[in-house]
């Protein structure tokens, strides 16, 4: 009995072997992708399959893999760590393929590639006709991080600025570049400060252990430091500090609880917007203390975690990476947490880019 | 649910105690080898042997060889790179690797990776599909693949060259020597292999960046007879690796790997009427370097030793049973850059019984228990039988618990170990029919694994990565094996099909796994006259799923190789081959954006002297 059986299934195997379904139907590109938000979808490390969402501000089109779809046959890269807007570009930064891609920004069309002076670029800024990106160089090295510079017009290489280990995030505000250093395979704490008509280090201020985000309003900047996480040598407690921009000092600190690390600082309508690990917290720039209840928290829309955030269009955006393995998820809040809608992205969203 | 269904699958099969069979008496042969149960306790399984001639038809790697050889399915970051297998639908680490009877996959990652091994130094690989855990341990639930050295105690004395040239400046070099009497046996080996690596991408201006690799290794097996009763033996391996890890289509690569590996045996085997004992001491060593920038000096590094002790007592009581007890004592070390210096040590037991309970009928029982105080140990079993109602068919049925122990990575590695882990343990049935006519034989295996407890490094909600006893999974299968053989007068001719049906699936999420194909096929034909020869292989990979919600995947490909060979003398001889790999220069991947080389050539000279 149990052979009829077996000799069923195989008969069924065969069956299934000769009707598999095939493949992606392939989409026609959008005439343009403006009016709407670019989702960067980092990709597996080592899949080479980094590419962009496209999804409009009224949130009733959406279209991944927008690269592929518009430049059929080249491979975005591996690991897209960021994407700067700047003019009628957008600039990918692609983390493992050491390389910037530059597409026409509302055609998606890709221009040029940059290829040299990049060694595990991760973020990217522009000032004064020139492009600031962060380099690791090797993360396992303390003493080769670099921001490189490149020229807007043409894409040439300007030169290097050597900075401390693990450059991270980058921010520009009138004429200077601020760049926060997470650390590479090491912990940093250190904000750089560069002039960027000058392409040359002001100063170094010191914050909190892994500054992760910064935003600035007036003359301060906010930095939003994690703290060493759990599997650090040392565990160190999050801070959020205020530096005063003219002296370039720190001026107020809030500290979070030692197992508390805080990410993706965002203020947005005056207000204060952070995460910890699935909780979204909101507060004040004149709060003293730091609030104990959260906005809100993704857990009840099975949102797994907060890979990225952005506050937004009167919305709050977060991408879930899930299991980094599956396509990821993008959910939409109204500012007070209300859920409006979610949609399933590519592989680990890792940024939100208004167009 | 499953689990019912699999215990009444397994009460089914209890009804064939009706029937019956004798067995042979095991004899006292001239070949030895040191895995003893893989004879004689492996009846109730698929046992697929691959000879010396087959072998050294194939290209060095094990993953070539088992690849177009067996059901077992590889995913290969590139050629000669990190080369995991899927057994059966399993992960990497759920599958066994036994060289000489001890179990060799790594105490670090707890797998094995099959391009760090050189299959010429072997004088045959057998593969055992199934459960084998209760025989060799942690690892064995989809299978075990095991590496023999033989010692031969005849007088001879041979000398063995093989030597081969392939593009991309890939150059593969083994001797062999064998000098025995009827007293001593030693056998030694040598390996070298080594490519620039530098294959074209077909359909893309790339080449295979940073490929180059080479290996070398050494092997000295020496047997000595006391007197007719006692037996010292020794086998002894090193395996030195070097490779660059290569770029893929979307980015290359600086990073370097290194590893050393050394593997010592050492066997005391005695005849006593009717019982064999057997006394080994084993000492494995393995140590990997990681440059992410070869051009840097920064590297982080990992090391495990082990050293085994085991006991095994063989009890012959009479004509029809066979009673086996084994105690095995091992104790490992690890450390590195990530892990600090841990120490395990385990102590397990376990009885097996063979009993040929009628002429057509026997069964097999076996029984394992370790104690450790690293994990939770499930006791294991396997029950099996073999009933052949006619000369020509043969059915076997095995019923198995098996499991795969944590590794040092999983529970030691610095703030994200999780000291907590279980093992995993399956519980797998299988059904095997046999038929064999005078030249062709023919097998249709279905079987069944629950997998509980599945380790995986996984997410939480802040992003930090760490392993966990994540999911079950539930494998069901078909593997088909088709052979057939045959000699008239100068000529002889070999055909052989495999073809494997797996669905391995999340119990969950109610998806495939990644990286496992729903069907596997595989054709090899060889031909000779003579002092002529030829042969043509083919591979077929279904489909696999590069993501785990299934919405992502790489497609099927076909690839073959076609050889020819000629032999000029016959003791001593001259063998002159060449070959084509991938013979339609088919564009291919087995891990995304990792293509594997278009159409190549071989060209080999083997002296036999």
């Amino acid at each position: 009995m149990k052979i009829k059986q077996l000799l069923f299934g195989l008969f069924i195997a065969t069956f299934f072997a000769s009707c598999s379904k095939d493949e992606i139907i392939s989409e026609a590109p959008l005439p343009a992708y403006n009016s709407g938000i670019l989702i960067l979808n980092q990709g597996g490390f080592n899949s080479g399959n980094a590419n962009v969402s496209y999804l409009s501000n009224d949130f009733n089109t959406l279209q991944n893999n927008i690269f592929s779809t518009v430049n059929p046959g080249v491979i975005m890269g591996d690991t897209g760590q960021d994407i700067g807007l700047n003019g009628q570009y957008a600039y990918i930064v692609v983390n493992v393929s050491n390389k910037i891609q530059i597409v026409n920004r509302f055609t998606f069309k890709l221009i040029a590639t940059i290829t040299a002076n990049l060694n595990n670029p991760r973020y990217i800024a522009f000032s004064n006709g020139k492009m600031f990106v962060t380099n690791w160089g090797n993360p396992g090295s303390t003493t080769d991080d670099y921001v490189a510079t490149f020229n807007i017009t043409d894409n040439t290489f300007l030169g290097n600025i050597p900075v401390v280990e693990g450059p991270e995030h980058i921010l520009v505000n009138a004429g200077k570049v601020y760049v926060a250093h997470k650390g590479a395979y090491g912990y940093g704490n250190k904000i750089t400060v560069i002039d960027a008509a000058l392409s040359s280090v002001i100063t170094t201020i010191t914050v909190g252990d892994v500054p992760d985000s910064m935003r600035i309003v007036g003359t301060d900047m906010f930095v939003l430091c994690s703290g060493n996480p759990s599997y650090a040598p040392t565990e160190t407690a999050g801070k959020l500090s205020k530096i005063n921009l003219t002296t370039n000092t720190v001026s107020s600190s809030i500290n979070f609880s030692i197992t508390s690390h805080p990410s993706n600082l965002d203020i947005y309508n005056n207000d204060i917007y952070y995460t910890v690990d699935e909780k979204i917290f909101k507060t004040t720039q004149l709060a003293t203390t730091l609030p104990s209840t959260p906005l809100f928290t993704t857990t009840p829309q099975g949102a797994y975690g907060i890979y990225s955030f952005e506050v937004e269009n009167n919305k709050i955006f977060i991408g879930d990476a899930g299991n980094y393995s599956a396509n990821g998820k993008v959910y939409i809040y109204s500012l007070t947490g209300v859920l409006e809608t979610s949609k399933t992205v590519g592989i680990i969203p890792a940024g939100f880019y208004f167009n | 649910m499953t689990l019912k269904k699999t215990f009444v699958f397994f009460a089914l099969l209890m009804c064939q105690f009706i029937c019956a069979q004798q067995d042979t008496i095991t004899i006292l042969e001239n070949v030895v080898v040191s895995d003893n149960q893989l004879k004689k306790f492996s009846n109730t399984q698929s046992v697929l042997k691959i000879n010396d001639s087959i072998i050294k038809k194939n290209q060095a790697s094990l993953t070539s060889l088992l690849n177009y050889n067996t059901t077992i399915y590889f995913k290969e970051n590139g050629l000669g790179m990190v080369s995991s297998p899927s057994f059966r639908g399993t992960t990497a680490q759920q599958t066994a690797v036994i060289w000489n009877g001890i179990n060799i996959n790594s105490q670090l990652n707890g797998q094995t990776d099959f391009n760090l091994i050189s299959t010429k130094n072997f004088e045959n690989i057998s593969v055992r599909a199934g459960g084998g855990s209760v025989i060799y341990g942690s690892s064995a639930i989809g299978g075990s693949v095991h590496l023999n050295n033989e010692l031969n105690f005849k007088n001879q004395f041979k000398n063995e060259l093989q030597t081969s040239f392939g593009s991309f400046s890939t150059f593969g070099l083994n001797y062999k020597m064998l000098l025995s009497s009827q007293k001593f046996s030693s056998n030694f080996s040598f390996s070298h292999n080594s490519s620039k690596n530098d294959y074209p991408y077909l359909n893309y201006d790339l080449k295979n960046q940073n490929g180059e690799f080479k290996n070398t290794s050494f092997n000295f097996n020496f047997g000595f007879k006391l007197n007719n009763f006692n037996y010292i033996k020794t086998y002894n391996q090193v395996f030195d690796s070097n490779r660059n890890l290569s770029g893929t289509l979307a980015a290359d690569s600086k990073s370097n790997y290194q590893d050393f590996t050394s593997r010592n045996l050492i066997e005391w085997i005695s005849f006593q009427n009717q019982f064999t004992s057997s006394l080994k001491f084993a000492f494995l060593s393995e140590r990997y370097k990681y440059f992410e920038d070869k051009n840097s000096d920064g590297f982080s590094f990992g090391k495990a030793e082990s050293f085994i002790s085991r006991y095994d007592l063989n009890y012959q009581l009479n004509s029809k049973i066979t009673l086996n007890s084994i105690i095995d004592f091992t104790k490992s070390k690890g450390f590195g850059t990530d892990i600090d210096e841990n120490k395990r040590t385990v102590f397990s037991g376990l009885l097996l019984l063979k009993h040929q309970l009628f002429t057509k009928f026997l069964y097999e029982i076996g029984l394992r228990k370790e104690i450790t105080t690293n994990y939770q140990s499930p006791v294991l079993f396997s029950l099996g039988t073999n009933y052949a109602p006619f000369t020509f068919y043969k059915i076997k049925a095995n019923f198995s618990r098996n499991y795969r122990v944590p590794t040092f990575n999983d529970l030691y590695w610095q703030g994200l170990g999780n000291s907590s882990l279980k093992p995993e343990s399956s519980l797998q049935v299988e059904l095997g029919n046999e038929i064999s006519f005078k030249n062709i034989t023919f097998s249709i295996t279905g079987y069944q694994i629950k997998l509980i407890d599945l380790i995986q490094w996984s997410p939480n909600s802040s992003g930090v990565w760490t392993p966990k006893n994540i999911k079950n999974v539930t494998t069901k299968g078909v593997e088909t094996i088709l052979n057939y053989d045959k000699n008239y007068k100068n000529h002889h001719l070999v055909l052989n099909t495999i073809y494997a049906y797996t669905v391995s699936t999340d119990e969950k999420e109610n998806v495939q796994l990644i990286y496992v194909p729903f069907h596997k096929t595989t054709f090899s034909t060889s031909y000779s006259y003579k002092n002529f020869g030829l042969f043509y292989q083919f591979l077929y990979n279904g489909k696999v799923f590069t993501s785990s919600d299934n919405e992502n995947s790489l497609k099927s490909y076909k690839v073959s190789n076609a050889g020819i060979e000629y032999q000029i003398g016959s003791k001593n001889f001259i063998k002159i081959g060449f070959q084509i790999n991938n013979l339609l220069n088919v564009d291919y991947q087995s891990v995304l954006v990792r293509p594997l080389p278009g159409r190549n050539f071989n060209l080999n000279f083997n002296f036999k002297f």
